[in-house]
This record gives C-alpha cells, sequence and structure tokens, in this order.
C-alpha cells in the first residue's frame, strides 16, 4: 500500500514538474535572450548598379526627347557661335550655357568650346586629326587625346563592363568614358561611402578608433 | 457523489458517466501528456536547425547526380517555408578551361563601400547581426602595411586626399591555408580556383578562420536573419544559399553568377572599374591583359606563400 502510495506521489510530482516547465516555456517565463542590437538595412541606393552619368547614346538608346541637343534651335547654321573671354583670358560661359562647369584638365588650355565640339557642325565632334565624329561616338572623341587611357579601355583594363564576362553566354556592356566622366570637367567627384561595419563596441575598437588617422 | 465511490471502481456499465476517481486519474494523465508535450515544445525549433534529410546527407563530392536533385529540392523548399520565396537553387560545376582571377585598381578606388553592401545583398548575409565578406581599408599614402589600415572610417564624403583605399576579400588561394586545417574536408578548391564550403558539411569549428592570413572567413553565430524582401532568390549549393547558425562562409567569387558566365556583383556595383576579373586562361580575356602589362604592385601577404588569386595592382 504505502509503495503505490509513493508511486503515486511520484507520479504525481512528476505531472506537477511538467506542468510547471509547459507553463514556464509557454509563458516564456524567463524570456528569450535579449535581442541583438537591431541594425539598419543600407539605403538601396548604394546597390544601384546604374552609372553615375547618361551619355547622349544612352538617351538616343532610350528614345528619350533629344531635343536639348538641338543647337540650331537657337544657334545660327551660318556662322559659328563666339567664343568670349574675360581680361584673364579664361573663356566666359554664355548664360544660356550656365549649367557647363569647365575644368578640363588642371590647367586652363583645355575650356575651348572647339577643341572638341565642331565649329562648323554643331551636331558633330571634330577630331584634332581631322575626322568628324557623331555625338554617340564621343569614347573616340577622348581617346583621341588620352591614348593609354583608351587603349586599357578598349582591353577592358580601364572604365567599367558590365554583364557576362563569358560573351559566348550572354552580352557585355562596356561603358563610355562619358558614362562616368563628366567631358566638361573630368575629375570624378567625391561622394559619401556607405555605411561601415557596425564595429563591437569593445574597449579594444573604440581605443582603435581613437587612434584612427581620420577623426 | 456516486454510491460506489469508496469501493474500487469497477468498469463503468456502458452509457454511465465515469466516476470521480477515473475522471481525476484520466484528466491527470491527460494534462500530464500535454505538460509533456509542451515541455518538449523547443525541441521543435530544432528543425531550423538541421533535418533528417540534411543530417543524413551525403558528402558533397560523393553525391550522384539524383542525390544533388533531392537535396536541391529539400533546400528549395526550406526556403520557401522559411522566407515565403521560392528560390531557384542550382548546383553549377566548374567550367573546363577556366581559373578565375581578380584584380583590383588601387589608383581607382574610391573606398565608397558599395562592393561590400553589393555582396551583402547578393550573397544572402546575415543582416543582424552583419556579416560582410569585403572589408576596405582606409591606408595612409606610402604605406602597404595593412596594420594602418582603417576599416570603420566614417568620412562625409570619399576619398580622402591623402589616402588611398584597398578592399580585402577572399584571395582564393592557390595554396590555402584554410583547406588545409579543416578536420572533415568540408571547404576545398575546385578546379576553376574557388574554394568553396559545403555548409551542409561544416562542423563550425572554426580552425578555418584561424588558419586564413586575410580575415576572409566568417562564422554565423547566431541564426542569420534576413529580410523577405532583401533575399536573392538566385541561388546555388556551393554559393549563396541561406546559411544556418554554427557554419563557416566566406566570398566563393559570386560562384551563382561566374559559373554562369557573368561577372561578380562587387565587380558590376563598383562606380569606377577598379575591380576586374576574367579567366586567366583565355589569353585575350581583360585580366590576362592587366597581368601582363600593369604594374602588379601585390598579392597580399605574398611572403606566406599563399599564392592568391586575387591582385591589386596600380594604373600609373
Amino acid at each position: 500500500m504505502t509503495g503505490s502510495i509513493r508511486i503515486k506521489w511520484c507520479l504525481g510530482a512528476l505531472v506537477l514538474g511538467f506542468v510547471g516547465l509547459a507553463a514556464a516555456f509557454l509563458g516564456d517565463l524567463w524570456g528569450h535572450p535579449p535581442a541583438h542590437q537591431q541594425i539598419a538595412l543600407v539605403d538601396k541606393s548604394f546597390l544601384e548598379q546604374t552609372p553615375w552619368r547618361r551619355t547622349y547614346a544612352d538617351m538616343v538608346r532610350a528614345k528619350e526627347d533629344m531635343s536639348d541637343f538641338d543647337c540650331y534651335g537657337c544657334h545660327d547654321q551660318k556662322k559659328p557661335p563666339p567664343l568670349r573671354f574675360d581680361k584673364n583670358s579664361i573663356l566666359i560661359v554664355p548664360e544660356e550655357h550656365k549649367d557647363i562647369v569647365m575644368g578640363h584638365g588642371s590647367h586652363n588650355r583645355n575650356n575651348l568650346c572647339y577643341n572638341c565640339h565642331n565649329e562648323s557642325n554643331l551636331l558633330t565632334f571634330q577630331v584634332r586629326d581631322g575626322r568628324e565624329l557623331k555625338f554617340a561616338d564621343s569614347s573616340q572623341l577622348c581617346g583621341s587625346c588620352h591614348g593609354p587611357n583608351y587603349r586599357d579601355w578598349e582591353a577592358g583594363a580601364h572604365g567599367r563592363i558590365n554583364g557576362y564576362w563569358n560573351t559566348s553566354l550572354g552580352a557585355a556592356r562596356k561603358l563610355d568614358c562619358a558614362n562616368c566622366h563628366n567631358p566638361h570637367n573630368p575629375h570624378i567627384p567625391t561622394r559619401k561611402p556607405a555605411p561601415g561595419p557596425h564595429a563591437l563596441r569593445t574597449p579594444v575598437y573604440e581605443y582603435q578608433a581613437s587612434r584612427a588617422p581620420n577623426p | 457523489m456516486t454510491p460506489s465511490a469508496s469501493t474500487p471502481p469497477p468498469a463503468p456499465p456502458p452509457g454511465h458517466d465515469p466516476d470521480r476517481r477515473s475522471f481525476l486519474r484520466s484528466s491527470a494523465a491527460f494534462a500530464g501528456l500535454t505538460a509533456l508535450a509542451a515541455s518538449l515544445s523547443p525541441l521543435r525549433e530544432l528543425g531550423d536547425y538541421t533535418s533528417t534529410e540534411q543530417f543524413l546527407q551525403k558528402y558533397y563530392k560523393e553525391m550522384t547526380p539524383e542525390d544533388m536533385k533531392k537535396v536541391l529540392r529539400r533546400i528549395t523548399n526550406e526556403v520557401e517555408r522559411q522566407y515565403g520565396i521560392r528560390p531557384h537553387v542550382r548546383d553549377l560545376r566548374p567550367m573546363d578551361g577556366v581559373e578565375f582571377v581578380y584584380a583590383l585598381n588601387l589608383t581607382r578606388c574610391i573606398g565608397c563601400r558599395k562592393c561590400v553592401h553589393a555582396c551583402v545583398a547578393e550573397n544572402n548575409q546575415s543582416r543582424s547581426p552583419e556579416i560582410q565578406y569585403i572589408r576596405v581599408l582606409k591606408m595612409p599614402h606610402g604605406s602597404m602595411d595593412v596594420d594602418k589600415g582603417n576599416h570603420t572610417y566614417d568620412d562625409k564624403d570619399v576619398p580622402d586626399p591623402g589616402y588611398f583605399y584597398m578592399p580585402i576579400q577572399c584571395q582564393q588561394c592557390k595554396n590555402p591555408p584554410c583547406v588545409k586545417v579543416c578536420p572533415v574536408n568540408a571547404t576545398w578548391q575546385e578546379k576553376d580556383g574557388i574554394t568553396v564550403i559545403d555548409y551542409d558539411w561544416c562542423i563550425g569549428c572554426r580552425y578555418c578562420e584561424a588558419a586564413c592570413p586575410y580575415w576572409a572567413r566568417r562564422f554565423n553565430f547566431t541564426k542569420p536573419e534576413i529580410p523577405k524582401d532583401r533575399l536573392n532568390p538566385e541561388m546555388s549549393y556551393l554559393g549563396n544559399r541561406p546559411r544556418k547558425q554554427g557554419v563557416m562562409e566566406k566570398c566563393h567569387f559570386c560562384i551563382q553568377r561566374t559559373r554562369a558566365g557573368r561577372y561578380p556583383a562587387c565587380l558590376e556595383v563598383c562606380p569606377v572599374g577598379a575591380r576586374k576579373f576574367g579567366n586567366i586562361l583565355d589569353p585575350e580575356s581583360e585580366i590576362s591583359y592587366i597581368l601582363r602589362t600593369k604594374r602588379i604592385f601585390i598579392q597580399l601577404k605574398e611572403e606566406m606563400g599563399t599564392s592568391p588569386r586575387f591582385f591589386y595592382y596600380f594604373d600609373k
């Protein structure tokens, strides 16, 4: 008799134990481990593959409104627009072309419209060797002066290529010079970097950050 | 209440209410079983860590095409259950006559860190905690000492004058120390030069992380978290399929892209074209041109004898 009572007590205690455990799990009594610090997702603009600039060729391909490139809407076909200079012989950009910043090269010698634009036909470029080029072929114009870079670009070592490295499986798209460089001001501007890694805020890291070369 | 409460309970006649004792007993047994089941409820989450199928899965190199099909189906279903998106999981094999090499132009890199985040987006790394395969070091001019680099720089604008930027990721060594130390052969070098990891074979000992001189390997200390709308459904077995807690991962040259003929994600997003990738066995490829004509400055930590397939070069 005492044996069976003991068994009953044991079973009862077990049941109670399980009920307690179940209550604890379901009620989540001790709580989940503290959630780690939520890290903000990176802005999707940093994932964009689109080049910085759109070229004339891009606009033609996208069948956009090209009326902005109709030079003879304003200029006279017969006589090329004159260039005006200030007293330091620096080109004065006319009011109508105020959006153009002239900064080609560290000197001022290349800030002349007709080094590239063709004064006898404003709808084309002129190369120093006498060739006439369409706006869409601007990279060849750049190459007429920047030989080594043009050679590298043709070989794929300078500039961007997107798509397929194996051209038997798909197309590769080589971007033009003007997709990255503004022809009037080709130096690539500085920009905001994407967020850095979330450093673990241990004393070691803070020590390193305090010694970092940049504030 | 019933007159027979004190006598040993006979089986209740059919159609009668059960007596109090047997009611209590059966309800106690029921409560006990329920409680037992409930107390084991945390075990349900075990399914997130490993399934029976995965547990019994064969080693990657021993799988027959049928086995692989089954495994890919399992992964597809698991990802769909977890993220609600049906992925396209493939097992891409190396191409013949292809050996991948990466080159990075230190003259061009501006340190914008777009590659870091394009890599995270492409390869389904955990967003919280954060796992990134690429580290961009900001280094003062005139030194190649990586100890002087700072990878947590937080400038308003880059590039900062007086500094250059050096992104570091898996160097896909020809003589990889990480492969040598793996006790279970869960990581190995494929014939196109990519060192891969079988996430289902990895035991998470982290020897490879310790062996890598480039800090290229990352460990999933917790369950990776990827928001559903950021999951890349184009996956491959050895590449960017979602990992689980307790396994190693690292850059694999975007195996799901490069073995299908495409450029890696970090290259395509690079705004200045500093990153170059291709087949070194093809003399016409841009990577062959670069290695032939450019000033290849370093293979990082050359003296370690790891012989990286990742080259840093300068334009001028």
